[in-house]
């Protein structure tokens, strides 16, 4: 029998979902801002999974397959808009097209 | 420890790196192999917790399919050294003070609150069989949806990625 | 799954076929007019669907994912003529363009807006962390496209493109928070059911558990996201100005009233409102919405904008509600009556303003009509439209004969029987400020003025679809602002099960 705290695994989570966010806060470059809410995406992935484990439930890995579906379609939206933006600007620092104010 | 135990923080360990890694790298080809790495040592962290169906999708859906999409993107811009140069003129260090802090923070909280008291999870392994009873039984409705969400991403992505054109030939009328 | 159960979810399954079935039509019979028609008619459909689901009495749960109540079907029928006026409005919004150099082709919009109503339907039928999930991310995939549609043509306009990117990645952000604090309270409960959770959170009394806690502070973040409460509104004036006017409208109306509607049966069916901490973040946020939306809107010279802002303190005005139902002087019946009269008036008159808008605005323009200067003597050359504008904003406003006389009249009731005084005095003061900036615009559309009007525009004959449609919106306006028994009698029979 293998014991791994559960604690661990969303402390885990917890700290890779924080990369994420800070790499959405400080990256200008759009792909990687794509990459970093993947991250996120992918540390809630990890904690459904851990809470499944912890109750041995198979709902944990339903709603991480439900989570990729998501990753999936989100990242192709992005990526359209990304290449959509690169065509149309020539680059892809998110802050020159936020020609708007807040 | 056990082997188990210790193979669980090597894979944490290198999680964490590689994430940060990719967020804080300049090419977006290696961030994205560093992201690849990341993604593989969560699918050990999934095999050892008792879920191989998630440690099997992680693989072949997120590291396989999702992130080749980003393989084709980066290719299809092209991008080389100058874009290099670039990112590390916008990554000057005083920006990442800012966010850092709100992060740190965010981080430093729930740190705080989550070790308080330890459980250790005993492994039940769910196995990909009791997986799919409860993906055609109860979550048949969330299946369905999820077909339907793809399907609006698809539709989405196909409008969106037409190239930009004067003129659409086969235009509606 | 039962005979009953699938008669149950006949509305969510046509919803889902009239999406497979228009995508069909756009690929083999590409014309706008019958792509609109079977859209419309998807539609109708769908709506008279919602009368053939039997009997389901006190709710009938179909898997653990949704229920069907008549609170759901009060609402899907709400969603579905508000989308019914999208669509029959967007039709000449498209079709103004054709005959162009670069037209836009318009058949993802109509698919898209079906996935999009799907996901609200769903939504509003949920009582599952699973399907509250995947009917909002079918709501937002759809929203990013339908945002960023105009974005790809070169005369076209490049704030749509802006638009999309923003609200792709904040909202992306926003739901991936939402999702944590679901994977959190999953974590601390092993359950995902808003019942089972409310079982549970009634068995321990208050909230101490550190992941419950961090969890229902992440949702309730991803949710106020969503409504674009204060301090998370940041992207919405950005979106609604940048966006086709419909897409906004959209927005403002489907997308919000869906998620509210959520947000009030999660936090019935699970009390999550009991727990102190919800309740005193909650507060702090209402006040700061009803306060800083209207002051914010203040300063605004785009009307797109004004009605970002006027949306944050509506919203807050709605979340007075609930925290009323906290005090436990009011009942829960009440309550709901009060949240169902409010996002009828909302939805409609949002619809009409918007509606309005695009009716004079040109999509191949790089811009929407939405600068108030473009509302100058708006009413000595189409009268007509200027009056339904008007009627919209005056019940934007709050003022007596319009519905939003009588939902403003509610809200403050229930403040008041609830001894809510701190928030019914922020909702007055918040509603005097919104008087300046909705009597502002209809003061410009009546100032005459000789010369063209300032950008140009000439305003095409309204169509005959658009006129009825808007004649319909302030018809109802009206008729629910004087005489509004038979629709409180609706929406009293619509209480949550």
């Amino acid at each position: 029998m293998i014991a791994i705290p559960v604690e661990h695994c969303l402390l885990l989570s917890v700290m890779l979902f924080c990369l994420g966010l800070l790499g959405v806060l400080v990256r200008r470059n759009i792909i990687f801002v794509l990459m970093s809410m993947e991250i996120m995406l992918n540390a809630i992935g990890l904690a459904f999974v851990s809470g499944g484990a912890r109750w041995g439930q198979a709902d944990g890995q339903v709603m991480f397959l439900l989570v990729i579906t998501l990753a999936a379609a989100e990242v192709a939206i992005g990526l359209a808009l990304v290449l959509q933006l690169y065509q149309r600007y020539r680059t892809l620092d998110i802050e020159t097209i936020s020609k708007m104010k807040g | 420890m056990s082997l188990e135990l210790f193979l669980f923080y090597l894979a944490s360990a290198v999680a964490v790196f590689a994430t940060l890694r990719t967020i804080t790298c300049l090419n977006a080809a290696h961030a994205l192999l560093y992201l690849i790495s990341s993604l593989l040592s969560i699918a050990v962290i999934f095999y050892l917790i008792g879920a191989p169906f998630a440690a099997t999708l992680e693989v072949i859906v997120y590291a396989g399919a999702i992130m080749v999409l980003f393989v084709f993107v980066i290719m299809m811009l092209n991008m080389g050294k100058q874009t290099v140069e670039q990112e590390r003129s916008w990554l000057n260090p005083v920006i990442w003070i800012g966010p850092g802090i709100i992060c740190t923070v965010l981080l430093a909280e729930l740190v705080t609150l989550l070790v308080q008291k330890e459980r250790l999870l005993e492994t039940v392994i769910v196995t990909p069989k009791e997986v799919g009873i409860s993906l055609f039984g109860p979550y048949l409705l969330a299946v369905e949806l999820a077909s339907m969400l793809l399907l609006a991403g698809l539709v989405g992505a196909y409008h969106l990625g037409r190239p930009l054109t004067q003129k659409q030939p086969g235009s509606i009328k | 799954m039962t005979a009953e159960q699938l008669q149950a979810l006949l509305p969510i399954i046509m919803m889902a076929s009239t999406s497979v079935i228009v995508m069909l039509v756009v690929a083999f019979i590409p014309r706008h007019s019958v792509i609109s028609s079977v859209t419309v008619l998807g539609f109708i459909l769908t709506f008279a669907s919602l009368s053939w689901t039997g009997e389901v009495g006190q709710g009938l749960q179909v898997t653990p994912l949704i229920v069907v109540d008549r609170f759901a079907l009060f609402y899907s029928a709400l969603l579905l003529l508000a989308s019914l006026v999208i669509t029959l409005l967007s039709f000449n919004y498209f079709t103004k363009g054709s005959g162009s150099e670069n037209q836009v082709e318009p058949g993802e919009f109509y698919i898209l807006l079906t996935t999009a109503t799907l996901g609200a339907m769903v939504l509003v039928s949920s009582n599952h962390f699973a399907s509250l999930f995947v009917g909002m991310e079918l709501l937002g995939i759809s929203l990013y496209v339908l945002v960023a549609y105009l974005s790809h043509y070169r005369q076209g306009r490049q704030g749509s493109l802006e638009a999309g990117l923003k609200y792709l990645v904040l909202s992306g952000v926003a739901s991936a928070i939402l999702l944590f604090g679901i994977a959190l309270l999953y974590a601390e409960f092993g359950v995902l059911g808003f019942g089972q959770l409310g079982a549970l959170w009634s068995n321990i009394g208050a909230l101490n558990g550190i992941y419950a806690m961090a969890g229902l502070g992440l949702l309730l973040a991803g949710i106020c996201f969503k409504l674009s409460l204060i301090p998370f509104h940041m992207w919405t004036p950005d979106v609604y100005e940048g966006a086709p006017v419909m897409a906004t409208a959209y927005i403002a109306t489907i997308s919000k009233g869906a998620v509210f509607v959520l947000f009030l049966r999660f936090f019935m069916v699970s009390g999550a409102f009991m727990q102190e901490m919800a309740n005193n973040l909650l507060i702090l946020i209402a006040i700061a919405s009803m306060l800083g939306g209207n002051l914010l809107a203040l300063m605004q010279s785009n009307v797109s904008r004004i009605l970002a802002y006027s949306s944050i303190a509506h919203m807050g005005y709605l979340l007075v509600v609930l925290l009323v139902a906290n005090t436990g002087n009011v009942p829960v019946s009440t309550i709901s009556e009060s949240v169902g009269f409010y996002l009828v008036a909302y939805i409609i008159t949002t619809l009409g303003a918007f509606g309005v808008m695009a009716v004079r605005s040109n999509m191949l323009d790089t811009r929407d009509t939405d600068q108030v200067a473009d509302y100058k003597g708006l009413f000595w050359h189409s009268p007509w439209l200027a009056s339904v504008l008007t009627g919209m904003l005056l019940s934007l406003a709050g003022m007596p004969l319009t519905a939003g006389f009588i939902a403003k009249f509610y809200i403050i009731t229930m403040g008041v029987e609830g001894l809510k005084w701190l928030l019914v005095s922020t909702l007055i003061i918040g509603s005097a400020i919104g008087l300046y900036y909705y009597i502002r615009i209809i003061i410009v559309m009546f100032m005459r003025h000789d010369e063209e009007p300032i950008t140009g525009k000439r305003d095409r004959a309204v169509s005959t679809i658009d006129g009825l449609v808007l004649a319909a919106l302030a018809g109802v306006l009206i008729w629910l602002g004087v005489y509004p028994g038979p629709m409180i009698g609706v929406i009293q029979a619509a209480f949550p099960g």
